[in-house]
């Protein structure tokens, strides 16, 4: 029963565990897919997946995997008939989908006027505003930082907004160009300095005023559109587990919200969507403050990297609803019917990102070669990940190196499952944040869904978490060397295996000796 | 460098210390020594709590072994037993030529430690002739104090005697074992306050070097 296919070939322009994701989606769709790989991914996973990979460059990104010249050639002569840009990388830089497009080829996301109007925070916060919806209280035009004469004004602005508040980059993302401003005398210094930071990250320097709003909850909603205009929602996530702006751990639903209160935020979404004129998929973030009030924060106009748990409770694929919704068809209606159950989902997904860092030591990243990879299965799992045993993590790239997702019948059976499959997982040779997540999945302040943005330093101590295992591994280790034998079986020289009371001889002397010189080979002085 | 140890340190030859590998983790923990008690350690199968002590404190503490990589640390008796999986690999040491030392990748809850492994009479003696070097270059005596409590059983050396570092200088019965005891530096005794068939407790001044 041959189904037509949205394409006939399409190029990933990722890497990564996005990258064989997005694979699979081209295979189920009966797509061909065309891997691109920088030196570093000559042999990874998804450059073995593909059916055609091309080489791009060396390792750095600047001159690989964010070369907007030598993925479209790669397109070109690959026979490409799209581009998916994953995440990160080119995913929102709405020069590549320009690009794209002038090439003849299909973008498979926003077109780059969407991609550029919403990749400006004012830009979106305005749009907001024009169809009444509450983005967080802040500015809405760039503040300016040049303009001695009018610090006065900006004071006042300020003022109205309240303390403590951000300054916020308008091309922003990851926190770059943020600084928090706690009293008037801080804020010319840190318009100056965001400024800065944003125009040297970003190329563009606009910064604006932003209340901070604490504790906050992460709240974000996927939707779809298709080349009408209509924007669906199909259900919302709640990622407020992070650390530094960057997202450790997300479920959905959002927990604790009412059906009524899921209908607001998902109808929120879809008329800021809407009235920016989306195609294709994004996501709208919102921060929930502490009396419940939704303040709209951004729309993301890419594939996001935790897309997985809306796929697991809505029952779509928003991977393939992107390629055919790409390919001009309207919203299908699988995602009809998955938007027309979003406000009441059936089921609880969980997922917790495994990266390559280690959560005793700030999450400070953790590159090098993986000795043992055991992933979780069996009912209720889900792994996406771009790794095996023996592959290298680079440096160079995102941490991110496994998802891992459960899927039940509601939050807590969801929790205990999530705990069951990080039991299972094994890795070796790298340090990764499963042991954070293990803390996670055992967590009555998680259980209870007390969920807010500082939530990670509040309650995560590596430190003591690592003492405690450090010292059955050291228990485990040395049981295992008694049992071996292995300090007997150990000599240089001395009788180190006699008995305990065997006579002394010139031996004490030799094995003095080697003592030293081993002192003397471990200490050089 | 790593923690101070008594110098009198007396354990069974068959005693390990187990240390976390140096700039390896974020915390430094202090080495462990392990050594068989009186009671023989439980067989490979690991069927019945084995008795081993833990910086010469006894505990109920086996191995369970799954299978080449697989261990499962069980602690405690009944219902009180915990199970801890324990994944172990084998490192190559990469930093410098430690001979006699063995390097482990083990993971515990997700948590990577690289321990390093020993004979403690080894370890013993080498941070001995270190320290050996640093106080010779004192000069200074050094008072060689019981770290176990026990029945004097022999006493090899008499004042005046020159000893070398790693001489025997008595020999100690605790915990049903007979244990030696070494010198922690070359030296001359210049007292010896104890004889055999004394019983000492932990602290009690053994011997001076000078």
């Amino acid at each position: 029963m041959p189904m037509t296919a949205p394409f006939r070939r399409v190029l990933v322009a990722n890497r990564g565990e996005i990258a064989v994701r997005i694979i699979r989606a081209c295979h189920e769709a009966g797509m061909e897919a065309v891997a691109v790989y920088s030196d570093a991914d000559a042999s990874a996973q998804h450059v073995r997946m593909a059916d055609l990979a091309v080489r791009i460059g060396p390792p750095p990104p600047t001159e690989s995997y964010l070369r907007i010249d030598a993925i479209i050639a790669a397109a070109l002569e690959a026979g490409a008939e799209a581009i998916h840009p994953g995440y990160g990388f080119l995913a929102e830089r709405a020069a590549f989908a320009r690009a794209v497009e002038e090439a003849g080829l299909v973008f498979v996301g926003p077109p780059s006027a969407v991609i550029d109007a919403l990749g400006d925070k004012l830009h979106a916060r305005r749009t907001a505003r024009d169809v009444g919806v509450a983005a967080v209280p802040g500015t809405l035009e760039a503040a300016p930082v040049d303009r001695p004469d009018q610090v006065a004004a900006i004071l006042a602005e300020a003022e109205t907004i309240g303390y403590p508040l951000l300054v916020k980059a308008a091309a922003g993302g990851g926190g770059r160009g943020m600084r928090r401003v706690v009293s008037p005398a801080g804020l010319p210094a840190a318009l100056a300095g965001g400024s800065r930071e944003a125009a040297s990250a970003f190329g563009d320097g606009s910064v604006y005023l932003e209340r901070e709003i604490a504790p906050a909850r992460h709240v974000e909603v996927q939707l779809l559109a298709d080349e009408t205009g209509r924007v669906v929602a199909i259900g919302e996530r709640d990622c407020s587990l992070q650390r530094r702006h960057q997202k450790l751990v997300e479920e959905a639903p959002a927990p604790g919200l009412t059906v009524e209160q899921r209908r607001e935020l998902h109808g929120l979404a879809v008329k800021v969507a809407t009235a920016a004129g989306l195609r294709n998929a994004a996501t709208a973030e919102f921060l929930r403050a502490p009396d419940g009030s939704f303040y709209f924060l951004e729309v993301n106009t890419r594939l996001q990297v935790e897309h997985g748990v809306t796929e697991l409770v809505s029952g779509l694929d928003i991977v393939r609803e992107q390629f055919w919704l790409a390919a001009g068809r309207p919203l299908s209606d699988e995602a009809l019917a998955a938007a027309g159950r979003a406000a009441e989902p059936a089921g609880h997904a969980i997922e917790v990102r495994i990266t390559a860092e280690d959560p005793s030591r700030d999450f400070t990243p953790t590159p090098g070669r993986v000795r043992r990879w055991v992933m979780p299965a069996g009912p209720g799992v889900r792994v996406d990940s771009g790794i095996e045993a023996g592959d290298r993590v680079s440096p160079e790239y995102d941490n991110l190196i496994a998802k891992i997702m459960v899927l039940a019948g509601d939050r807590d059976a969801a929790i205990s499952r999530l705990r069951r499959a990080l039991d299972e997982t094994e890795i070796a040779g790298i340090q990764t944040t499963l042991p954070f997540h293990r803390f996670v999945a055992r967590s009555e302040s998680f259980a209870a869904g007390e969920l807010s943005t500082d939530w990670v330093g509040e309650n995560w101590d590596g430190p003591a978490s690592l003492a405690r295992a450090a010292r059955i591994g050291q228990l485990a280790a040395g049981l295992d060397a008694l049992e071996s034998g292995l300090a007997t079986a150990v000599t240089t020289g001395g009788s180190l295996g006699g008995t305990a009371t065997a006579p002394t001889d010139s031996g004490d002397g030799r094995w003095a000796r080697s003592g030293r010189q081993a002192v003397n080979e471990r200490w050089p002085r | 460098m790593s923690s101070e140890r008594p110098s009198t340190r007396v354990v069974d030859p068959r005693a390990v210390r187990v240390a976390t590998a140096p700039a390896t983790t974020a915390i430094e923990a202090a080495p462990i020594v392990l050594e068989p008690a009186a009671v023989p350690l439980a067989p490979a199968s690991g069927e019945r709590g084995g008795q081993v002590l833990i910086d010469g404190v006894p505990a109920g503490l086996r191995l369970d072994r799954r299978d080449a990589v697989h261990v499962v640390l069980v602690e405690g008796q009944g219902r009180e037993t915990s199970w801890s999986p324990v994944i172990m690999l084998p490192l190559v040491p990469t930093a410098g030529p430690a001979i006699g030392v063995v390097r482990r990748e083990v993971i515990v809850d997700g948590w990577r430690i690289e321990v390093e492994i020993e004979s403690e009479r080894r370890a013993a003696l080498r941070e001995r002739a270190r320290r050996g070097g640093d106080e010779t270059a004192r000069a200074g005596p050094t008072e060689v104090r019981a770290i176990i409590p026990g029945q004097v059983l022999a006493v090899s050396i008499a004042p005046g005697d020159s000893v070398l570092a790693g001489q025997q200088l008595l020999v100690v019965e605790a915990m049903k074992m007979q244990n030696e005891l070494r010198a922690p530096r070359d030296g001359v005794v210049s007292r010896v306050a104890v004889g055999p068939g004394r019983t000492i407790e932990v602290g009690d001044l053994l011997l001076v070097l000078e």
